[in-house]
Parts: C-alpha cells; structure tokens; sequence
C-alpha cells in the first residue's frame, strides 16, 4: 500500500481542510454548543459551495450521478471533515449531503425509483431499523418483530430501539423475521413508509449527546410484499453488508476529532505557564502528546489500509473492524488526555472537548461495540463462520 | 414527552438563588396554564435556568440589580413579556434534544409551535412527528 497521497486526493484534502477551517468553525461561535445544525440560510449557502466544489454526496456511485470518488479518498475526507465542534455525528453539519442507504442499490427498479432516487434528490431520507428492545449486537437472534405474509400484503408487528431519524424520516429499511425457523436466513428486510397505518414513533430516547434516537411500534401494519427489500431471508446478508461498509467512514470521523483536540492541546500547552514554564516543558504533558500522536497515527493507518482492500474488492471485514475499534477507543483516549493537559478550561462547554468527551464514549457501543468487533475478528482469525481475513 | 412537574406561579419577590444557575429546559404558560414558550438554558445561557427565567418575568431594572445586563442574556419575546404567568423547569445536560423533543411534542399535538417560539430569533432543526397524539392534547392542554 501507497502512503503518499496524488495529486487529486492532496487537492481534495486542502479544498476540504479549508472549507473545514474557514467556513465551519466560524459559524459554530454563534451556534449552541450542543447544536447539530446550521442556519437555513448557512446551510444553503454552504451545501452550493460544496456542489460547486463537485464534492456532494461523496458516498454515492458516479453511475448514481456521485462525484465517484474511491474509497481511501472520501476515508481521508472524513477525517477533514469532522475536525470541528459537531464533526463527529455531523460532519460539516451535513453540508456534504448524505446518501441513500447502501440497501438500497439492491432494490428493484420501481423502489429505486420511489425510494432511491428521490433520497438521492434531496427529497426523501430514510432511517435503518435493526435494533431491538430484545437487543443489537447480535440481530440474527434478536429480532423479534414478526412479518406474515397475507396475499401481496406482509402484516407486520413488533417493535424497534435506537432508529435515529425515524421521527423526520418518510420511509425505513426495517429489518423483520419472516421465517421463525430458519434463524439468520429468516430475516427480511423491507422498505416501510413511515406514514403507513400501524406505524408509531412511542418516544425519542435521549442519550448522552445532543441527540436522540427513538423506540417505534408496528401494530398490524400492511406493507405491499413489493417493498421487499432484495430476497426473502437476504435481509441479515443485506444489513451485514451495509454495517462493514460504514465502519470505515465511522472510524475515520473519530480520527478528526482526535486530531482537532490534539492540536488544541498542543498549542495549549506551549503557551500556557505553570510555575514559570510552558506546560510543554512537562515530560508527564510531552507524553500524554506523544500518546496521542501514536494513537491518531495507529488509526488512521489502520483507517487506510481497511478502505484500500475495500476500494479493491478484496475481504476487507477483519480490517474494517480492526479500524472501527483502534480509531474509536484510541481517539476517546486522544480527547481525554486533552481534557487532562487543557485542566478547568478542558472541562467547559467554551471549548469542544467535553462534547467529543460524551460523543466519543457512545462510538465504542455504536456500530458494533468494541467487543463485537473483536468477536468479528476473532471468527476470520480463527476460522469460525464464514469469511476469510 | 413535556416536562411532568406542576405549573409554579411566578413571584417576582423571589430570589434569583432559589432558582438553578445549571443547563436545562423550561415552559412558560399564560394564566390559563396555557404554554407560551418552550426553551432552554443552554451551555451559552450566562445564568443558566435562573438567567432564563428572570429574562422572560423580571423587568430590566431588576435585571441589572442582578448585575444580569451580560449580553447573551438575548431579549424577552413579545407574546411572552407581560403575558407568562407560570413556569416550569428541568435541569437536564442534554438540554438540546431535551428542548427539541417537548417542541416535537407540542408540534405534534397543536400543529404549530408555542406563540413565543414561532417569534424566537432561534428556530430548532427540523422536528419529526410522533405520529399519535398525546393526553395533554386530548385533554386540550
């Protein structure tokens, strides 16, 4: 693998930096520090600068009319973009755009149409329902909500936990068991309009970020079986797929914010005075500072080399894994020795560090907790299941 | 769901230090305990619960009796000032979400928002439906 960057990656990384530094940060010292979301009139005027940068939706195929940009790149931007006080869950506030669901370039022409298309337009979203009451880690047992067929109708009941978005959504790719007895291979899943009859967000459920999730019920609900979603019983394939596939851009996000705290804290510690010396003077500071370089360093290695074999259609799940759990728990290292060396002002809602503090500690449980990835690894390692490293 | 605490009548002669100086959110109703006003003190609320409420109920004199004339204490909205008569409030961290899930609420169950946040220079992102209504609306609160 190829460290140094091309010409056109190193384009799209200063572009980006810049957009990051000079246009972002700025507006979040008027913004609530726990906001995730810019003015209407930023955000318009923002998300045409990045059309006009040709960088917009970075994450959909150029046959879907994305920039087609591969995969180490849009990993490297990923970590630019999220070097701000929102970056780690919304990156550049979302001026960037976000794609459909990666499920749904498996749907038919008609759900392209209905449901791919018009997200990719800006028009629609949709959220991912996979997690349950009874459980996430491990959703080929624990997906309880049941779907019956009934002529060209699925009737659907059960429940949902932790579907960000599902209150703003218009539609969501929910996972159900179709096939009691045929465990993994009995999961569906289908593509659910939120206004269909049955439907029902019970409440939002508050977290330790600025953010909500919330629990859904299905009673009796009535989805055409057209909006199948890929085969029946394909369902966990489909949500496997899609999971290994996000922990790359994930773990890359976690890597900026590391890198923003850690440049705060560095010019923090040379210019602040402690008993007649710079902290920086400090062997305990220098080594927290050193820690956090090789920690940042690690991940984003580890970062590139997952989204290089991905890029090359090689196995790349051991990687993506290996990458969400180094960048995660490393970068919440990363900030909490920050907080350290930046002392009361660490701890302030004037500086970002206590928001990537809390956001940070939901990132080893989210998309897979750390454990998880381990058991992931550990199957490929081991050769238990399917896969190979 | 909204905040679960009864109304308090508010009582100028009250000392600012009864009142938290922490994050939080808050209503303010009318005489009819009817709600004016969904907000919050957020991480840039000078005075926290206490600086917020004091905003919306106190005049400016008293305001800079409480040395209270920083300038993100922001202004008193229109349909509020001379017009809330209660409030309640909640100390909570995750003010944000908090703030945008009882405005989600309220959308909900009134199909706009309270008077005084459809004047706030600070408009919340955008909220989602719940796609049932509550008691509270059955009830016509």
């Amino acid at each position: 693998m190829d460290f140094e960057l091309s010409d056109e990656q190193q384009l799209i990384i200063d572009n980006v930096r810049r957009f990051i530094r000079e246009e972002i940060r700025p507006l979040e010292a008027d913004l609530d520090p726990d906001a995730f979301t810019l003015r209407p009139e930023d955000d318009e005027r923002l998300t045409q600068m990045v059309k006009d940068m040709g960088l917009y939706q970075m994450d959909v195929p150029e046959e879907y009319s994305g920039p087609g940009i591969d995969t180490v790149t849009r990993t490297l931007v990923a970590e630019e973009i999220s070097q701000h006080r929102a970056g780690l869950y919304a990156p550049a506030y979302g001026v960037f755009g976000h794609g459909p669901q990666g499920q749904l370039y498996n749907g038919t022409d008609e759900q392209k149409e209905k449901y791919l298309w018009p997200t990719i337009r800006g028009e629609k979203s949709g959220f991912f329902g996979l997690s349950e009451p009874s459980g996430g880690s491990d959703p080929a047992r624990a997906i309880q909500t049941k779907g019956v067929r009934d002529g060209d109708e699925w009737v659907i009941n059960g429940s949902k936990l932790w579907n960000s978005g599902a209150d703003t959504a218009d539609y969501g790719i929910v996972y159900v068991r179709t096939d009691p007895t045929k465990g993994r291979q009995g999961i569906s899943a289908f593509i659910i309009d939120t206004d269909t009859p049955g439907f029902r967000v019970e409440r939002l459920v508050q977290v330790l970020r600025a953010h909500y999730t919330t629990e859904l019920s299905f009673t009796d609900m009535r989805v055409p079986h057209e909006n199948l979603l890929g085969e029946e019983g394909g369902g966990f394939a489909l949500a496997n797929d899609y999971l290994a596939r996000n922990r790359i851009p994930y773990s890359a996000a976690g890597i900026g914010v590391a890198v923003n705290a850690h440049e705060i804290a560095v010019d923090w510690a040379k210019q602040r005075v402690t008993f007649g010396e710079p902290l920086a003077s400090r062997q305990a500071i220098q080594w927290m500072l050193v820690d956090n370089e090789i920690d940042i360093r690690t991940a984003r290695w580890a970062c590139l080399a997952a989204a290089d074999k991905a890029e090359k259609g090689l196995p790349f799940r051991f990687e993506s894994s290996m990458a969400k759990l180094i960048s995660t728990e490393g970068a919440g290292r990363v900030v909490d020795r920050c907080m350290q060396i930046m002392g009361g002002l660490g701890m302030s809602k004037d500086l970002p560090m206590e928001r990537w503090y809390r956001e940070l500690r939901i990132r080893r449980i989210g998309e897979g907790p750390s454990e998880v990835q381990r058991i992931v690894m550990a199957r490929d390692l081991l050769n238990i299941g399917s896969g190979s490293r | 769901m909204r905040i679960r605490k009864e109304w308090t009548a508010w009582d100028e002669a009250i000392e600012s230090k009864e009142l938290p100086g922490a994050m939080g959110v808050y209503e303010l109703a009318d005489e009819d305990q009817k709600t004016l006003y969904i907000g919050k003190a957020s991480g840039k609320s000078p005075f926290g619960l206490r600086g917020e409420l004091f905003r919306h109920f106190s005049t400016s004199d008293r305001l800079a009796s409480e040395n209270w004339d920083h300038p993100q204490m922001g202004e008193g909205l229109p349909s509020v000032r001379g017009n809330a008569r209660f409030y309640r409030f909640e100390v909570n961290h995750n003010y944000y979400s908090r703030w945008i899930e009882i405005l989600t609420r309220y959308n909900e169950d009134h199909e706009t928002l309270p008077p005084g946040n459809l004047e706030d220079p600070e408009q919340p992102p955008r909220l989602g439906r719940y796609h049932w209504k509550s008691e509270d609306a059955e009830r016509g609160l």
